[in-house]
């Protein structure tokens, strides 16, 4: 049995922690085993599960609380990002010496938390550890709110690059050693011009971290074709989760410009706190007409005016949402299913808030043919 | 303290808080007190010109306004402008440049990106022309706060990464100025609402102690107004509409109580705030339209303005 995954994804602050919480309680109230896997360091994600803290290592939550018939089962994991790193060097150094002696490099200790794209690199090493390893049916994965939405996808190409012997050859060569060849003399220059900057002894850990890890290069490269390979498989979906905010859309739109170019599985749009627009708008003489005697008929023109306010504003962010909305979904695929999960009225504070949710969720997101409600 | 009196502010907050807008509204006070002023996007996403109707330029400079510029300072570029710097030569520095080496190479000394970023902060502070300095305030949209907590501390773990050498030197120029209270100030944005709050303090928290002196300001953004001036009536006002009988009326109610619980909900953020962070805090309104324009990025502004005048 393999594990279905599906990642969420979208720009900071549109609510793609809130999303993935919901969506993976949604799916175990299916009946299925679901982890979500988040990287987002608040720790919100864990307040709201009610399981106190999130850590590397899966947390039962406790969804008998919410649906006491509930036949699935959740975990919820939160990435950390420097444990994740030393166990991928543990699982593919050829031994326990060459393992501890890449943990004790000083440049390790920096990379390994603050590498750019480290993060984002770990967060697909462990979904690749729980689709291999967990006894899951679903895995749901919250994507890294960074700078640019869509650095974890590249984030294993990226740190292969970084990898990759060519690169850094030039600074563990010892200066004096000959052999430079000519279309290479480039990368003798900026050898040089580098050890300047950084100093000799930085460049000398750097170089000794890329000599040790020469031994774990086929492991690693492995690593990641797999990662990939699991992100590009048919079973997987990606979710674009984004909200009727302007900028949030620009975002999504070149989100799902990148799955098309890297023919990655678009499993739809998630709309996120989408205003509902009024029924219906008072009219002007009824307010009038409605003020009780307590109440001064100078006084009940401020609150009525409030009132109409109330209405006429709500209609207008509906209207110019509804914009948006229609506009997406003219720039997607044709049939994409968009799923709408209206605006709460409060905070969502725990389980409960979050199982309220589900209804306005895909059920199986990788049916690819099931209609989204309207 | 006054607006100018630090010449570096550094804006940051979670992603969606409004941290462009505040950047730019306060960058804007200043110009139109005039201050030479630039304010500097980090995330690569070259939003501001935009805003005033015209095309970023990138790493180069655009006026905006009087007094106004603006740029955008990326990893790769900061970085080329720093070995520039270094290496004399342009034929040297050229090679540098076009070499496959370099792109990976940024990328893998940790937290150079964000070191050299903050390098090119320094730089604008202590560029000169025409004998005085150039700019008076240089307004730093940071990035979310994850990596704007790294943005912050770069120099230092730069610091601690190379130990000496001619890097080790220039961001200890750089971190004596990011860490002088005198002359660089944070202002954190927050929304009124329970988990943003609460992102905040966490933010505010893993400052820690020396850093947490450098917030001057937390700004509150998108603070609605109320629908009426407030008075104890409105239970009654309600009873009253609910009893009209007209569904109109019945939803307006419903949805002025939503108005009203959404006010009592942003207080309780602000209260949180105040209590949670010892710093002071100036409350931003909602612009109703969504994204501000012109006029309220002015109005935003000027109530930063004497926030700053004030902290």
């Amino acid at each position: 049995m393999t594990a279905r995954v599906v990642i969420c994804c979208g720009s900071g602050g549109v609510g793609k922690t809130t999303v993935s919480a919901a969506l993976a309680i949604r799916l175990a109230r299916e009946g299925h085993r679901v982890a979500v896997l988040t990287i987002d360091p608040a720790r919100r994600l864990a307040d709201s599960l009610g399981i106190g803290e999130l850590g590397n290592t899966a947390r039962r939550v406790p969804l008998e609380r919410v649906d006491p018939s509930c036949t699935g089962s959740l975990d919820a994991m939160m990435l950390d990002a420097k444990a994740t790193f030393d166990e991928l060097i543990r699982r593919v150094a050829p031994s326990p010496a060459a393992a501890e002696r890449i943990l004790a490099n000083r440049y390790y200790r920096f990379a390994s938390q603050r590498l750019g794209g480290s993060h984002e690199y770990m967060a697909m090493e462990k979904l690749l550890d729980l689709w291999q390893t967990g006894p899951y049916d679903v895995i749901v994965l919250d994507t890294p709110p960074t700078r640019h939405a869509l650095d974890f996808l590249q984030a294993p190409d990226r740190m292969a690059g970084l990898f990759d012997q060519g690169v850094m050859r030039w600074l563990v060569m010892p200066a004096t050693q000959g052999g430079w060849r000519a279309l290479e003399l480039g990368s003798e220059v900026v050898a040089r011009v580098l050890k300047r900057i950084l100093g000799r002894g930085t460049i000398g850990e750097i170089a000794e971290f890329f000599e040790d890890f020469r031994d774990l290069w086929d492991g690693f490269t492995e690593r990641s074709k797999r990662v990939n390979a699991l992100l590009g498989d048919p079973a997987t979906r990606f979710m674009l989760v984004t909200s009727p905010a302007e900028a949030a859309q620009t975002e999504a739109l070149y989100f799902l410009e990148v799955l098309r170019e890297r023919g990655l599985p678009f499993g739809g749009f998630v709309l996120n706190r989408v205003t509902e627009p009024p029924g219906s708008s008072p009219q002007p003489d009824a307010l009038a007409a409605a003020r009780p005697a307590a109440i001064s008929p100078d006084r009940w023109a401020q609150i009525t005016a409030g009132v109409a306010q109330a209405v006429d504003q709500r209609a207008a962010t509906a209207a110019r949402q509804q914009a948006r909305i229609a506009h997406l979904r003219a720039s997607g695929p044709a049939d994409a299913p968009m799923w709408l999960v209206p605006e709460a009225d409060a905070d969502l504070h725990d389980l409960a808030d979050l199982a309220a949710l589900g209804p306005y969720l895909p059920a199986a997101p990788w049916n690819a043919g099931e209609p989204p409600p309207t | 303290m006054s607006l100018g009196s630090q010449r570096i502010v550094i804006v940051t907050g979670k992603g969606g808080v409004g941290k462009t807008t505040v950047s730019v509204a306060l960058a804007l006070e200043a110009a139109r007190r005039g201050l030479r002023t630039v304010v500097a996007e980090t995330s690569g996403s070259q939003r501001i010109a935009p805003l005033f109707g015209q095309e970023s330029r990138g790493y180069d400079l655009v006026q905006l306004a009087p007094n106004l510029h603006t740029l955008s300072i990326t990893p790769l570029e900061a970085m080329e402008d720093y070995i520039v710097q270094q290496v004399k030569i342009r034929r040297i520095y050229e090679m540098v440049f076009r070499n496959r080496v370099m792109g990976p190479f940024v990328d893998a000394v940790p937290g150079l990106h964000d070191a050299v970023q903050l390098g090119k902060v320094f730089d604008l502070e202590r560029e000169q022309r025409f004998g005085r300095r150039r700019w008076d305030l240089i307004v730093v949209d940071a990035p979310a706060t994850g990596h704007g907590l790294s943005l912050l501390s770069s120099a230092r773990t730069m610091m601690d990464l190379t130990r000496a050498g001619p890097l080790y030197e220039g961001v200890k120029l750089v971190h004596d100025v990011v860490d002088d209270p005198e002359r660089t100030g944070v202002v954190l944005v927050s929304l009124p609402e329970e988990m943003p709050v609460n992102e905040t303090a966490e933010l505010y928290q893993r400052l820690g102690s020396d850093s947490q002196e450098r917030v001057r300001l937390i700004a509150l953004n998108q603070m609605a107004a109320p629908p009426f001036p407030a008075g104890d009536d409105w239970p009654r006002a309600r009873e009253a509409l609910l009893a009209s009988g007209d569904p109109a009326l019945t939803e307006a109610a419903s949805l002025t109580d939503r108005w009203l619980e959404r006010l009592d909900r942003q207080d309780h953020a602000r209260d949180t705030l105040l209590q949670r962070i010892p710093r002071p805090l100036v409350e931003l309104p909602r612009c109703p339209g969504g994204a501000p324009d012109r006029a309220a990025l002015d109005e935003l502004g000027a109530l930063l303005g004497r926030a700053m005048d004030a902290a």
